[in-house]
């Protein structure tokens, strides 16, 4: 079914001549372990598929987590608020692009970022500003649509809610 | 006609002799020298440039491309990812500076040509333009700021609105070269030219609505009546009709057969978009159906007996939609005629009988003078054949169609928000039609779902069975647009608002495509008229912002006073009426500062991004006419904040607060360089929920020039609003201190606190004051600039 897998969760996003990779859990979970600098960025819609659960257990492997949109809201609400913080996506991005930025910890950019609980399309916008000006940063997307603008993307599985979670799970699992 | 020969003419002793001057020729007739003139009148475009580069500096366009390939020209298509190049040497950076260009020019173009078109029509159906005057009462003596400002003309008539407009449409073409292959390579001079060209669509949008104004005696001010909003407002024992568009003079004429007939009683008229709000400022018998997000809505329930449509945002299968429930429709303008037949010079009622008898789905009928005859006998006499049928499904027809579902997830792929129709569905061929009439308002009316449905499956219908019950009971309020603020409403806020005691001016403006359903923008203009914002709505944003009612059914319309003033919640009137709200702000630079704004840009400009706290709201921005708009509230010194579909305009402009030395600016005083802190944080900036959007509008009203009592307010409601919906203090809060005046008095302890235990601010307890700590400047007598040439005396 990997035809299937590349299909965007917005019919007609196809961006063009360089489309994200579907990649298998495991090798993004050891993209993530092997990344010097990486960031959890979870979007507005991290209370969908259970994934805030998810978002907490890789944030209490030491991957600082960034929360935009009101995502914030569900952290506190969740009682887990040890590396989170509030961001606005586009503010966010834009400090990205800036090698020189110091990063929310205020040491330095990161190396790799991963997405989760995105808003679909707006994040889709952000990956594409990723993607194409910013090249010291790898982008990866573990929510269970395919993203065609992150480096590497999980596939199209918003489908089978129970699917997705086990392979967050092996995400985790690498971690 | 005699022709004169150049020479003194005595015509003492003639009699009924009418002399005519349209135009002098040779030398123009100079001008009444009504205010000096400033330095750029009529700008071109490398004129305001070094005002753009100010801006571009402290606020750099962030790209997010939507696609990464350029086919514009026949070397493509170019693949620009990965820092290539395009054929013709351009870059991916520069080439979405470009598409924004192009956004801008279909937008301002639009403006523009629907307010020459508007001059036109005028002509034809009231007569010479230099009979009109343009005089808005003694309320008003700056009667066309963007005008003054601008070009440098005082328009007297509205056919002084000639000239305005041909600076405009020579612009238009001159940037529109720009997009050509092989001219502009640089992001940056693109967008400079986008807010040329967002400058130039400010400039139209007051000509367009001051023309209207002046034409059609639209009121103005104030305390304007209640209009009927909503969908189910629109009574169907009446024969309906339904404008949809911006360009009202069809409509007007519809409202005067209506009128002149006396046939109130048997005809409803009710409008999508601009056109019913301009029409209803023309006749308030014109209801407010819907915004834009409900149109295909409207028409597929099946309530209206004659579409009339005009210009802009209305759909291009509006046809076949409106086949699909037997409703004809007439095309009013000529930007949109559908390969039908124009029909102007044919007998009314053999158009109409075309019409009844389905012989021809729609017409074009170009002269609003022959379109209210038709539309009213058409919806009249087809009234009787339609009510035959039910155009909402029957409840067999729904269980059935809502049972056939499989529940494949196509249309959740093909819908914009991604809705879960499917689940909808579901739930209702298990009897609960509950989660799908939820939906209705979420969905944006696109109909993209309908055509990936491998059942065939009418989702659009089946939605509004789903929500019939709701839709009928969809009757709100909003006020007749009211056009212009009075020059004396600006004499009593111009203090408060510079001050900051008023706390700012909130516009939500714009198109309906909300990330999640209309109660958003409700939600939005609430919370800013009851925290004393001066809250100044437009547009779509508008219209659905009445939709909905408090715990004593009551809408914001009639909860907060409609006066520009302060906690005011006030219809401005269409798009482009929100001319008058950027007239607004530059009303409070001429009439409360006494500045000269006659082809004075820069200075104004400079003035409002110092001083004005204006933030427009684009929830739900859709059009290319929302980006030119953007873009000229954006020149003009006034930051906005986008809904999350917003980021598909490829570009927002943001500040980094981190850079200290992006946020100097001068004290026009004496020269000298001061840190004044990231105020307004960003000029254009995609937020992505309601709950990030409202917090950050009231961050981006703070200004260089606050008083510490301004500052304080503007404080206060930046952390409250962060504590109501984000749940804590903002973590930048400390970057807009200046002193302990600064901290409202009734949380100065607390905050006081925070500053020493987070920031490690100095704290001397027993007065109460901050020893040491804030960067940013502040002193009464500041006076900020970002234009080195407004320094009165340099610093040796
Ligand atoms: S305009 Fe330039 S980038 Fe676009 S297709 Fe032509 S050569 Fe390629
Ligand atoms: S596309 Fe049709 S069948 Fe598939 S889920 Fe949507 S409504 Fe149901
Ligand atoms: S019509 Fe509504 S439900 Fe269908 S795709 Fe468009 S927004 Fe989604």
């Amino acid at each position: 079914m990997a035809e299937l897998k590349m299909l965007p969760f917005d019919a007609g996003n196809i961006p063009g001549p360089k489309m994200g990779r579907v990649t298998a859990p495991k090798i993004i979970g050891k993209m993530i372990k092997r990344a010097k600098k990486p960031l959890l960025i979870c979007g507005s819609n991290i209370e969908e598929h259970g994934s805030i659960d998810k978002a907490i257990e890789i944030g209490k492997k030491g991957i600082p987590i960034a929360a935009s949109g009101n995502a914030i809201v569900a952290f506190r609400n969740k009682g887990y608020m040890d590396n989170v913080k509030y961001v606005l996506l586009n503010d966010l991005a834009n400090c990205l692009r800036d090698p020189e930025w110091k990063g929310l910890d205020g040491k330095g950019n990161y190396d790799t970022v991963i997405f989760i609980g995105s808003l679909y399309y707006l994040t889709s916008g952000i990956l594409a500003s990723l993607k194409n000006f910013v090249p010291h940063i790898k982008a990866l997307a573990i929510d269970p649509y395919y993203q065609p603008n992150a480096d590497m993307t999980f596939g199209d599985i918003w489908r089978k809610k129970d699917e997705y979670l086990a392979m967050l799970d092996e995400v985790i699992g690498e971690l | 006609m005699v022709k004169l020969k150049p020479g003194i003419f005595d015509i003492e002793d003639l009699e009924n002799v009418k002399i005519e001057i349209k135009e002098i020729m040779g030398e123009k007739m100079p001008e009444e020298e009504w205010a000096p003139m400033g330095p750029t009148p009529k700008p071109k475009i490398p004129d305001l440039r070094y005002w753009d580069r100010i801006l571009l500096k402290r606020y750099p366009p962030f790209y997010a491309p939507q696609c990464d390939t350029c086919i514009l020209c026949t070397m493509g298509k170019c693949d620009l990812t990965g820092n290539k190049r395009g054929a013709c040497g351009i870059s991916l950076e520069a080439m979405q500076g470009r598409i924004v260009l192009l956004a801008c020019l279909a937008g301002c173009s639009a403006h523009a040509a629907h307010g020459r078109h508007m001059l036109h029509d005028i002509e034809h159906m009231k007569g010479e333009l230099d009979k009109i005057p343009i005089d808005f009462g003694t309320e008003i003596n700056v009667e066309a700021p963007l005008t003054r400002l601008i070009t440098g003309i005082k328009p007297k008539t509205v056919a002084d609105l000639k000239e305005v407009f041909s600076y405009i449409e020579e612009n238009i073409v001159q940037l529109g070269d720009a997009l050509h292959t092989g001219q502009e390579g640089s992001a940056l001079d693109f967008e400079s030219k986008a807010y040329q060209m967002g400058m130039l669509d400010s400039l139209g949008k007051e000509a367009a609505d001051i023309a209207q104004i002046a034409a059609f005696n639209f009121p103005i001010g104030p305390d304007r009546p209640l209009l009927d909003v909503g969908m189910g407002t629109l009574d169907t024992n009446k024969a309906v009709i339904l404008v949809i568009g911006h360009n009202a003079p069809p409509a007007t004429n519809i409202c005067d057969y209506i009128q002149d007939h006396n046939l109130e009683d048997e005809v409803d008229i009710g409008g999508v978009c601009c056109t019913a709000l301009d029409s209803s400022r023309y006749s308030t018998i014109v209801k407010l159906a819907s915004s834009l997000g409900r149109q295909l809505r409207v028409i597929r329930a099946g309530l209206v007996d004659c579409i009339v449509v005009d210009e802009q945002c209305i759909r291009a299968d509006i046809i076949e939609q409106a086949q699909k429930v037997g409703t004809p429709v007439i095309f009013a303008n000529d930007k949109k005629m559908h390969n039908l037949e124009i029909r102007d010079g044919d007998d009314p009622d053999e158009i109409v009988k075309d019409l009844v008898s389905g012989n021809v789905p729609g017409v074009v009928l170009l002269d609003p003078l022959n379109v209210g005859e038709v539309a009213v006998k058409v919806a009249q006499q087809i009234k009787p054949i339609r009510r035959k049928k039910g155009w909402i499904l029957s409840d067999e027809e729904f269980k059935k169609q809502v049972e056939a579902c499989t529940n494949c997830g196509n249309c959740t792929i093909a819908c914009p928000n991604g809705i879960r129709i499917g689940d909808g569905h579901k739930l209702a061929a298990e009897g609960d039609s509950s989660l799908l009439a939820s939906q209705f308002d979420i969905c944006i009316g696109c109909g993209r779902c309908e055509q990936v449905c491998p059942q065939n499956i009418p989702i659009v219908s089946t939605m509004i069975k789903a929500a019939w019950p709701l839709i009928q009971e969809e009757k709100g309020k909003i006020r007749q647009a009211r056009g212009p603020i009075f020059d004396t409403e600006i004499r009593t806020v111009g203090a408060p608002l510079v001050l900051g005691t008023i706390p700012g001016i909130i516009a939500p403006i714009g198109c309906g495509n909300y990330p999640n359903g209309t109660k958003d923008v409700y939600t939005i203009a609430k919370e800013f008229g009851d925290r004393g914002y001066i809250v100044c709505l437009t547009g779509c944003m508008l219209i659905d912002t009445g939709l909905y009612k408090d715990e004593d059914g009551k809408t914001l319309f009639e909860t907060h006073p409609d006066v520009f003033d302060k906690g005011g919640i006030i219809n401005v009137g269409s798009c482009v009426s929100n001319a008058h709200i950027h007239d607004a702000a530059i009303k409070v630079a001429n009439i409360f500062a006494q500045r000269n704004i006659r082809g004075n840009y820069a200075e104004i400009a400079d003035y409002i991004l110092n001083r004005v706290g204006a933030c427009g709201v684009a929830w739900g921005a859709m059009s290319q006419k929302a980006a030119s708009i953007a873009a000229g509230f954006n020149r003009l010194g006034v930051p906005a904040v986008v809904g999350p579909h917003s980021i598909k305009y490829r570009r927002s402009f943001l500040g980094r607060k981190d850079k200290e030395e992006d946020w100097y600016v001068y004290d026009a005083r004496n020269g000298e360089r001061v840190y004044v802190g990231p105020v307004p944080e960003h000029l254009l900036v995609v937020a992505e929920t309601i709950e990030e959007c409202i917090p950050l509008t009231a961050k981006l009203c703070m200004r260089a020039a606050d008083t510490p009592a301004g500052r304080s307010i503007k404080l206060t409601h930046y952390i409250d609003l962060n504590q109501k919906y984000l749940g804590d203090y903002p973590d930048d809060w400390h970057l807009f201190v200046r002193s302990e005046a600064d901290l409202p008095i009734a949380k100065r302890t607390e905050l006081l606190q925070k500053l020493e235990a987070e920031q490690g601010w100095k704290i001397d307890w027993k007065s109460k004051k901050i020893v040491e700590g804030p960067k940013v400047y502040y002193n009464p007598s500041f006076d900020p600039t970002n234009i080195k040439d407004l320094i009165r005396t340099k610093k040796e």
